[in-house]
């Protein structure tokens, strides 16, 4: 082959490499503003469920004053949780798990909360109990769709991240993998309640 | 299979003279009658009535609601789409599987796209009489109107209390009614959408990009095109790039089946002269360098183009789990 040939293919070689270098990096772009977007919207249903909580605890102590161990406990896991904060462009698995445990504990809080009120029958009938445990049942719901579909987001973002040879050009320009929310451990029983 | 045989002999004691076949063929309509009747509806075989007829929001398969409640409920469901915009599936049925109703609503909010995609104004209204469950379901965008707080109030005071009785009309009336003079009160609900589609939005994209790789094979080819032509302009004598083509001459040898090319070539630096001769086969044309690129950009899109004016099509809302639901 004459060296002119050689270098025309070099040249092509090259530029397409570097096409193929910045579709890539554009497509990481685009995959990680998916997953901040996703994010934003679980930290948004997190943030809704914290807000609720100081109205609920205030509800439930009109009628359950002397629960209040119960109360403090929700008070303070929300407390905890609403500390821990997440910078998106730092989604790492071990953070992600942090926050989750965080929330988990509300979550727990929570439930013991709600399993007590079933002993007053007064609290359940009244009107804006019912409709905060509804917005509470809402918003828990809402909380669940938006774990799914961050869970969505991420998974297409590792795939995407981690095959080869796009796997390369993740790491030159440092895009990580993000973590994903687990299961709850602990899920599997439901909470006991005791008359 | 065996085992019920045995039951057979005493059956024919019973009604002499009736053949084994009159007694499957018995056994199997029963069977088909009680299937019928016990009907669990999924997220996938719920009938839509909608995607035929675009005035019927209410599905209504095991005609438990009056035709005059269905009626009524299309036409406020029906005011509710071309005023603000909102698509509604309202569902009454005996059973669903499962029996949650908020899975139900959800599964079948993904599996049509309820509402359109800009404002996510979609709305699920589910019954399920035998297994006793309500939900009422909301699309992001009618979480605003719609609060969690405001279903819950209107399903405790306009569905449940004639849940308990069974009046699944009254129920259903006074509900949607409550529905709308929330819904007419808010004015961000707009009832047509003016946005670029996200498939023509795809289909936009997807020829940019093909027409950006076309462009970047065209100034290949014509980067080696002119490789070539420096190339050949190569001057042996000055060493330099100024050969030019002077002049080119064809002849035809039938005999031979070629043609006989001569074309001379001149140095405009040295005047150094060259001249070339080729032979060509008839039959074969010019060597062509352009390839056939392109073709197949516009792959797929737009559902979005089919629009009988019969049937309805969702717009593909999303469901964020906005909503109240519960027990009977």
């Amino acid at each position: 082959m004459k060296k002119s040939t050689t270098y025309l293919i070099i040249a092509a070689v090259v530029i397409l490499c570097g096409f193929y270098g910045c579709n890539t990096y554009n497509g990481f772009v685009s995959q990680d503003e998916n997953v901040s977007r996703a994010w934003a919207d679980v930290e948004a249903q997190y943030q809704r469920r914290a807000d609720l909580i100081p109205n609920l605890v205030n509800t439930v102590k009109g009628y359950a004053a002397h629960e209040s161990e119960t109360l403090q406990a929700v008070v303070n896991a929300r407390t905890k949780a609403t500390q821990i904060t997440v910078d998106p462009t730092n989604l790492t698995p071990e953070k992600l798990a942090e926050y989750q445990a965080a929330q988990g504990e509300v979550s727990q809080a929570l439930g013991r909360l709600l399993a007590i009120t079933e002993n007053y029958p007064d609290l359940k009938a009244n009107q804006q109990f019912s409709e905060l445990q509804a917005q509470l049942e809402g918003t828990e719901n809402r909380i669940a769709e938006s774990r799914r579909l961050f869970n969505e987001a991420a998974q297409q973002y590792n795939v995407a991240v981690r095959r080869f040879p796009a796997n390369l050009i993740a790491n030159m320009f440092g895009f990580g993998v993000k973590g994903n929310f687990k299961a709850e451990t602990g899920a599997e029983k439901a909470p006991e309640v005791q008359f | 299979m065996r085992k019920l045989f045995r039951f057979i002999p005493p059956l024919r004691a019973i009604l002499p003279g009736i053949s084994y076949r009159a007694i499957l063929l018995g056994v199997a309509h029963i069977c088909a009658f009680t299937s019928l009747l016990a009907a669990t509806y999924t997220p996938d075989n719920l009938p839509i009535p909608y995607l035929q007829d675009k005035t019927q929001y209410v599905s209504n398969p095991d005609g438990i609601l009056s035709q005059a409640t269905v009626d009524s409920l299309n036409l406020w469901l029906g005011k509710m789409e071309s005023s603000h915009g909102i698509q509604t599936v309202l569902a009454v049925v005996e059973r669903i599987e499962g029996g949650e109703a908020y899975d139900f609503c959800m599964a079948l909010g993904r599996k049509y796209g309820i509402g359109s995609k800009e404002q996510n104004t979609g709305l699920i209204i589910l019954l399920a009489t035998e297994d006793r469950v309500y939900y009422i379901l909301t699309g992001r965008g009618l979480e605003g109107t719609l609060p969690d707080a405001i279903c819950k109030r209107i399903e405790n005071n306009q569905m449940v209390p004639y849940l308990r009785e069974g009046e699944w009309d009254e129920a259903m009336l006074n509900t949607v009614q409550a529905i709308t003079s929330y819904t007419d009160g808010d004015d961000s609900l707009v009832g047509h959408s003016d946005f670029i589609n996200d498939e023509d939005r795809e289909i936009i994209d997807a020829f940019f990009t093909g027409l950006m790789y076309f462009l970047l094979g065209f100034g290949i080819i014509l980067l080696s095109m002119w490789y070539d032509k420096y190339k050949k302009s190569y001057c042996p004598s000055c060493k330099k790039h100024k050969m030019k083509k002077v002049s080119e001459k064809t002849t035809t040898d039938r005999r031979l089946g070629v043609y006989h090319h001569h074309a001379t070539y001149r140095c405009s630096n040295c005047q150094f002269i060259k001249e070339i001769h080729w032979d060509e086969h008839i039959d074969r044309g010019g060597s062509s360098s352009s390839s056939s690129l392109g073709g197949g950009f516009f792959s797929g899109g737009g559902s979005s183009f089919s629009g009988s004016s019969f049937g309805g099509h969702f717009g593909g809302g999303s469901f964020g789990g906005g909503g109240a639901g519960g027990r009977f």
